[in-house]
């Protein structure tokens, strides 16, 4: 089912409130009149009855009727029935009273022929308990028509303003919304073209400036990923076609005329070079987007850090000794994670680290072992690695020093990329630090449980 | 020694036949599922190479079947997917090794010396030989021409796979692998190194050079004359 539209859904709140107040003011206003007519009617009747009961009493009964008419004549509204004990009428002023009147004492109200009267019943004699009945007529019918017209006025006003205020509220409503609308304006023209649109926060109402300020973040967060993943795209695309332009055109020079079988040979082999860069890039690019899919599911082995490292650092030893590099490890932990995977993430910090440090210099594998976390760090000595570069070292194909060309046998740029996916993978988060002399990778993995 | 390939896809599957063959293994190849099945389940091959995605009948059905009927032939898994689950899923159904395209011949050929090597009982060497290079693997000591060569253990180690399949071209994420446990693809030049470093203490002093470069593919040793 369709959801009423929150202008509507306000307006007819409004209106309906309207209504409530404005009929129980109405019946209430009603209600007042009334009982200050009975009140009125009360007191005038009660008067007219001491008047005639003495009348009554006073008189022969000879001279009785002609008192009472000379009574009753002066108040053409007002007439009389006289009742005796046996229920036997007596007298009656006008011929127009109806013919049954209620029989209880008091005040009540009937309704004859169009005419509306209020009847007072009580005894001629008050002292006797067989008394002559005296019933007094009052016509109320203009009383009644007040009411009634007053009543038609009442739903007239409640309707009226039920409607009124509907559709004030639905204008007030709609201009009360108006930064939801804009809300919803902005966000039907973002596409990825338009990713860098944002709200005014501060024209907005403060009911809505946090939903405004989230949403901003929001698309800030997807500007930024779409920023990363379309230079992602850019750089691929870059990135293949140097060996891919090599390929077509070496394997097209070399085909244009018969050559000796070692052109051929040599040809081949390039080629393979230039593919197996290239199988490479895929298949590194292929586990990044496995980790951004989520799909890196590490085991939870447990893991002797310095064993580890070690490992690793005898793998790299040869490496280090010709580059004239000291490389050591010190501190130790025990961790849960997947040995494959970290050792992938140490290897390409290691590795890197290598390259960067000149000949005399020193590469330091550091684990400490805190309350809550792991702390690994690989640093090494060498050139530092300029302050506004940081942040974007952890970029794809991002490479820091841009001399460096691309292509063949070279590095593509995506070991910092899948060490810090692997990192997060395990819950972690890799930092790098770096000032003139050092620079420091720093991953701090939580430790499970 | 027969070895069967299924893979529908048709240079792929030439290839590797042409790659397989020419190094000694005699090679059958079918492009779909079921021809594949029944060949498999004939029991004559050696080992068997499958291609997951296949018209007729997948990789992992014709391996249910061929573990099925009790058959333990070794197989070895080609596929363009690397999701885990799949590879959970083939070493579930029994699969002995899994290479993920693109992957290199070398590695391949590799891989498909390993399975079938290990079918074989392994005989206790006590010593490995090559021309007039010698491992002892008892007392851990490595000679050349009667000249005692000191290697660090793992230069031992390398060594001693290059000796075990001499002749076969290693590729370095093998090397990796088996020597260092490394086993993930990496750009390092550590292997480049750890060999250069081999060589100057096995090959340098020697005219008759037996650590040879396979430019793109890896590493052999084997004696290539003079």
């Amino acid at each position: 089912m369709r959801r009423l539209s929150l202008s509507s859904r306000l307006a007819l709140l409004f209106a309906a409130c309207t209504a409530v107040v404005s009929l129980f003011a109405g019946v209430l206003f009603n209600r007042a009149s009334e009982a200050h007519f009975i009140e009125l009617d009360q007191q005038q009747l009660d008067g007219k009855l001491i008047g005639l009961r003495r009348a009554l009493q006073d008189l022969q009964p000879g001279q009785r009727e002609a008192r009472l008419a000379d009574e009753l004549s002066r108040q053409a509204d007002l007439s009389l029935r006289i009742t005796g004990t046996d229920g036997q009428r007596w007298y009656d002023s006008s011929t127009q009273i109806p013919k049954d009147l209620p029989q209880p004492p008091g005040l009540s109200t009937i309704s004859n022929d169009g005419t509306d009267y209020r009847v007072l019943n009580a005894p001629l004699y008050p002292d006797k308990a067989d008394s002559p009945q005296l019933s007094l007529l009052l016509d109320i019918t203009h009383h009644q028509h007040f009411l009634q017209r007053m009543q038609h006025l009442i739903w007239l006003t409640v309707g009226l303003s039920a409607l009124a205020t509907a559709v004030l509220g639905a204008w007030a409503a709609r201009s009360g919304l108006r930064p939801l609308r804009r809300m919803s304006a902005v966000a039907r023209g973002i596409s990825a073209q338009s990713l860098n649109a944002r709200l005014p926060e501060e024209q907005m109402p403060p009911e809505l400036a946090e939903m405004a300020h989230s949403f901003n973040a929001m698309l800030a967060r997807l500007d930024d990923s779409f920023q990363r993943l379309s230079a992602f795209s850019a750089d691929i695309a870059h990135e293949l076609r140097t060996p891919l332009s090599n390929l077509l055109t070496h394997t097209q020079v070399t085909l244009t005329r018969p050559r000796p079988i070692e052109d051929y040979r040599e040809a081949l082999h390039s080629n393979l070079e230039e593919l197996q860069w290239m199988a490479q890039l895929v298949n590194d690019m292929l586990y990044l987007a496995k980790a951004d899919h989520g799909l890196l599911m590490p085991k939870r082995e447990p893991l002797e850090l310095a064993d580890e490292t070690d490992v690793l650092l005898e793998f790299f030893a040869p490496l280090a000794e010709d580059a004239g590099v000291k490389l050591t490890r010190e501190g130790n932990a025990r961790i849960e994670g997947e040995r494959s995977m970290l050792r992938r993430a140490l290897s390409n910090l290691l590795d890197n680290a290598l390259r960067f440090t000149p000949a005399e210099g020193d590469v330091s594998l550091r684990i400490v072992d805190q309350p809550n976390a792991v702390r690994i760090s690989v640093e090494n000595s060498g050139e530092g690695i300029s302050a506004e570069l940081l942040p974007r070292l952890f970029d794809r194909f991002y490479r820091a020093d841009p001399a460096r060309q691309e292509g063949s046998s070279e590095h593509a740029g995506l070991g910092l990329a899948i060490t810090q996916s692997i990192v997060r993978a395990h819950g972690g988060q890799i930092r790098c630090e770096s000032e003139a002399g050092w620079t420091r990778f720093v991953i701090e993995l939580p430790k499970g449980d | 020694m027969k070895l069967l390939i299924v893979e529908d896809q048709a240079k792929t599957g030439q290839y590797l036949r042409q790659g397989l063959t020419e190094a000694g293994f005699n090679t059958e190849l079918v492009a779909d599922g079921n021809s594949g099945q029944q060949l498999a389940l004939s029991g004559d091959y050696a080992l068997l190479i499958l291609d997951v995605m296949l018209p007729g009948r997948s990789g992992w059905q014709i391996l249910h079947a061929v573990r099925s009927a009790g058959l333990d032939t070794p197989v070895l898994f080609l596929t363009a997917k690397d999701a885990v689950e799949d590879r959970v899923h083939g070493l579930e159904l029994g699969a002995d090794d899994y290479l993920v395209k693109p992957f290199a011949f070398s590695e391949l050929l590799a891989r498909v010396r390993s399975l079938l090597r290990r079918g074989s009982a392994t005989q206790q060497e006590t010593s490995l030989q090559l021309a007039d290079l010698r491992l002892d693997l008892i007392r851990r000591r490595v000679e050349r021409s009667g000249q005692r060569i000191d290697l660090t253990a793992k230069e031992f180690a390398l060594l001693e796979m290059l000796l075990r399949r001499q002749g076969e071209v290693l590729p370095k994420s093998l090397i990796a692998s088996q020597v260092w446990d490394m086993n993930f693809d990496s750009d390092t030049n550590v292997i480049e190194v750890a060999i250069r470093r081999l060589r100057l203490k096995i090959d340098d002093e020697f005219p008759n050079k037996l650590i040879h470069t396979v430019r793109g593919m890896g590493y052999v040793l084997e004696e290539r004359g003079a």
